[in-house]
């Protein structure tokens, strides 16, 4: 691994990127570029682009395996980009690539950075390597003092728990644990309790004082409920008003941990967090980097800092190639859309003027000066939506034409098992999908993203344990797995672990896993009964 | 971190103590249970299965699903995952796990096996040696000033009194030889059960030997006898059937006169292991008994006599073993079951 500095070629097309990504308004923060080999870009990426990692079997196990693969051809050595945003960032740079490909991995890395600086879910870290790399240290010394096996033990339970992390969902930490580390946070009124909000009146309004009744007994309740509350945080640090999605981070923070167990979960939740944040914006993210790279690669190729702009063209066009919505090309629909928006505010469709206009003709040669700033426009995008909204507002059924994403061979039609009556249109080698059917099944995508959505929802079920909610998708957890997860849960809160999926409940406590039917209770009143300040589950 | 390197090495390192010790399980339960069918042709690989490890964690699954044949928990989602273990990888495990000390080699000197090694390096030569010529070079060019990044000037000449050639040494290494009898009485019925147990105990001393020696330098023969005792290829070993009758000395007799008439005695190894019902009748038992001591004894490395699903008739190892009980030379054996092939080996292996 090396500077950048030490090409002096690559040094000189860093500081074009970074002039052309300047001149283009880009809010950028420190990029830092590095040159690494193959098999060191293979094991950073399994260190989770970060260029330490505590000794683990997992990641060696990975990296035998993508040994072999690339040894035997089963798999490419040459990747793309890989960047660790924050402030510093670190991007880095396969050392087998041309020098055009570099100059288009860095104007890549520049949109990247970017996008991590102003998206509305606040990705950006200052020092977020240089943390990680002292978890790292911290999480060694650790293990020297845990022994070999525990610390192996421990860290194969805390796998199982990765998956559980949602540090963005509207059921993390911060909106469902208030305590000492995460105070309570209001939220939002909603439009019936700001109705029905006492408007205050002049202080001498006597009449109106003398008229509002109070009830003593609810002021009671209240006063109790709230010294119950303080008790518990003073006991427990914490209290769970709402069901937590985030359940890594809520061990973390909560589990009775040494300090050795204490900085495997600190490293395993920051250098895994970013994948929450990944998922919900892939879409955004790439495309604007894919945007940004073109621009800043054209310039290049106009001020001949680079050669080759037909292979850049091929490459571009392979990267940006389209896919079918079951296995969408996030570069493609990205980046597709990102020029679609701009277009749309360029010609002033983004108004009222135009959602009412009815004429298909007039719509389409619609092209009026609305005063808006397109980029600024997109910026606004970038700092407040992620993908659900980017798709939601964005995708027409048109565009899903357009972009091809309803678009499936014939042949894998057939092989995936489409529903015929899902097809709109075909013909010898293709067959269509309904588009508002492939808008929907991409936008249900980002309700779980494909995965089980599980909840802590009470902290003192059986003996002090924890209770683990698993909200009804129409789709049942599969049981051989439910056992060993819990007693890797088991293991690190130390405590009895339960799991209510559907109507059954699991238990894992004192090395004995036991299930017990119950009346399935749906997520909704869990919900009420923790607004209410109830138990949100009784046996 | 101006040049710095990432690398997983410490991390592969811990995978690979992981699969060794996996590894070491499953050779234990293949000694346990005596199944020993996973010994390859000799000098090949041996593939190890085993499940692959996947971290547990809460999934979507249908319902029912692992259920089924006990093996679909967390760990066996992701397959398997096979290992090419290098045979003498293979055998040196399982001679630590036998405890079986290396064989004692006679012949040592006598027989020599020549090598060429390239220990030295001079200026003439035909391989050129790359590294040192350039080492050389570069430090000459720096002598003389032409190299001088100071002042962008990265000029290496190589001249021809800096090139050095790899210089081929001879080597001589003893090489020993081994000669292996396999006798059989057939007999007896030799088919299911009993072929099994003997075809893995001759797999097994094969792979020993070939490991102790080297795959080229041992040579395996196949004897069979009833009434008369003769030479057979190893496919046939198990597949010649029964004519009635049987005298196992006769084949004591001809291996020991094999080995004298066909081979130098004293750099020559010899093994023989005689597989039988151990049901002899008359003084067999007892002619036997003379000639390993007065003829065999003296030469061989070492006899192993087994009886393999021995009946209330067999007598062969009760006979024997008054003459030879904790013999160094004469290992005496019985085997009723599949798991009594790894005491079989131990006995006729292991150091008294």
């Amino acid at each position: 691994m090396r500077l950048i500095s030490t090409d002096k070629t690559l040094a000189h097309l860093e500081e074009r990127v970074k002039y052309f990504a300047g001149q283009m308004g880009r809010t950028l923060p420190e990029i830092r570029f590095f040159i690494l080999d193959q098999l060191e870009f293979a094991s950073l990426l399994e260190k989770h682009v970060y260029p330490t990692s505590p000794v683990n079997i997992w990641e060696g196990k990975r990296m035998v395996t993508k040994k072999f693969r690339i040894e035997s051809g089963q798999e490419s050595a040459l990747y793309y980009e890989v960047v660790q945003t924050g402030n510093p960032s670190y991007a880095y740079l396969n050392n087998t690539n041309s020098a055009m490909m570099q100059a288009s991995v860095m104007a890549h890395v520049v949109g990247h950075c970017e996008f991590s600086e102003l998206n509305v879910l606040k990705d950006s870290n200052p020092d977020r390597t240089e943390y990680v790399m002292y978890l790292v240290k911290k999480v060694n010394a650790g293990q020297q003092q845990m022994g070999e096996k525990k610390y192996l033990t421990y860290w194969n339970a805390c796998e199982s728990v990765i998956p559980l992390i949602s540090p963005h969902s509207q059921y993390n930490l911060d909106h469902s644990v208030e305590g000492d580390i995460h105070p309570r946070k209001q939220s939002k009124p909603s439009p019936d309790e700001i109705k029905s909000k006492e408007y205050y009146r002049p202080f001498s309004f006597t009449m109106e004082n003398l008229l509002k009744t109070s009830d003593p007994l609810n002021a009671f309740e209240k006063e109790q409920q709230k010294k119950n509350h303080q008790e518990q945080i003073s006991r427990t640090g914490f209290r769970l008003y709402r069901p937590c999605q985030d359940i890594l981070g809520f061990l973390k923070n909560y589990a009775p941990t040494s300090r050795a167990e204490q900085a495997i979960l600190d490293y395993m939740y920051v250098s895994h967090s970013t994948h929450d944040f990944v998922i919900r914006t892939q879409i955004m993210n790439e495309g604007w980097a894919m945007y940004w790279e073109k621009k800043i690669m054209l310039e290049l190729f106009k001020e001949k800092a680079v050669k080759g702009i037909i292979d850049y063209s091929k490459v571009f066009s392979g990267v940006c190639a389209p896919r079918p919505f079951f296995m969408r090309n996030p570069y493609h629909l990205g980046y597709h859309l990102w020029n679609h928006i701009e277009e749309l505010y360029q010609k002033g469709k983004v108004s009222l003027d135009y959602m009412e206009e009815m004429d298909v003709e007039t719509r389409r040669k619609w092209n009026k000066e609305t005063g808006l700033n397109p980029l600024e426009c997109m910026n606004h995008l970038v700092r407040t939506i992620t993908d659900y909204e980017f798709i939601r507002r964005f995708l027409t059924e048109d565009l899903v034409y357009e972009f091809h994403l309803n678009r499936i061979i014939k042949q894998h039609a057939e092989h995936y098992g489409i529903n015929k009556e899902a097809v709109v249109k075909e013909n010898n080698y293709y067959v269509w999908l309904d588009p508002k059917m492939v808008k929907e099944e991409m936008l249900s995508f980002f309700t779980h993203f494909q995965r089980p959505r599980i909840y802590v929802i009470d902290t003192d079920f059986i003996d002090g344990g924890l209770l683990l909610f698993h909200r009804n998708d129409g789709r049942v957890l599969r049981k051989t797995w439910i056992e060993p997860t819990l007693k890797n849960i088991n293991y690190i809160w130390k405590s009895a672990v339960s799991l209510l999926s559907g109507e059954k409940l699991y238990s894992y406590s004192n090395r004995k896993f036991e299930e017990r039917a119950m009346k399935e209770v749906p997520f909704e009143q869990v919900l009420e009964r923790l607004d209410n300040n109830q138990k949100p589950i009784s046996l | 971190m101006l040049e710095d390197k990432i690398s997983s090495n410490e991390s592969e390192g811990a995978f690979n103590d992981f699969i060794e010790d996996k590894i070491e399980d499953a050779i234990e339960e293949i000694l346990n249970e005596g199944n020993l069918d996973t010994l390859g042709d000799k000098g090949s690989e041996i593939i190890i299965e085993m499940d692959d490890i996947v971290p547990p964690t809460f999934v979507y699954g249908d319902e029912g699903q692992g259920g089924g044949k006990g093996g679909r928990g967390p760990g066996r989602e992701g397959g398997k995952i096979v290992f090419n273990l290098p045979f003498n990888r293979f055998m040196q495990l399982l001679k630590e796990k036998l405890h079986l000390p290396n064989l004692l080699k006679e012949g040592k000197g006598k027989i020599k096996e020549v090598s060429y090694e390239f220990k030295t390096f001079g200026t003439t030569g035909v391989i050129l040696d790359k590294k040192r010529t350039f080492k050389r070079a570069l430090r000459s060019s720096i002598g003389t000033g032409k190299y001088n990044p100071v002042e962008n000037d990265y000029t290496v000449d190589f001249r021809r009194r800096d090139r050095r050639y790899k210089i081929p040494e001879r080597v001589e290494n003893p090489k020993f030889k081994a000669v292996v009898f396999y006798m059989g009485d057939i007999s007896y019925s030799t088919h299911g059960q009993r072929l099994e147990m003997e075809k893995r105990l001759v797999n097994f001393i094969k792979n020993w030997l070939d490991f102790n020696y080297g795959v080229n330098n041992v040579e395996h023969r196949f004897f069979v006898h009833d009434i008369k005792a003769y030479e057979v290829q190893e496919q046939e070993f198990y597949k010649v059937g029964n004519i009635g009758g049987t005298r196992a000395y006769i084949v004591f007799d001809l291996i020991y006169q094999i080995a004298f008439n066909e081979y130098d005695i004293s750099s020559t190894n010899f093994y023989g292991f005689y597989f039988g019902d151990g049901e002899i009748f008359g003084s067999d038992s007892k002619d036997i008994g003379k000639i390993l001591k007065e003829s065999i004894v003296p030469v061989f490395n070492r006899v192993g006599i087994l009886e393999v699903l021995p009946s209330q008739w067999s007598k062969l190892v009760l006979d024997l073993s008054k003459d030879f009980i904790k013999d160094r030379i004469v290992r005496l054996s019985k085997i009723h079951r599949k798991s009594d092939t790894i005491n079989a080996i131990k006995t006729l292996f292991q150091e008294i």
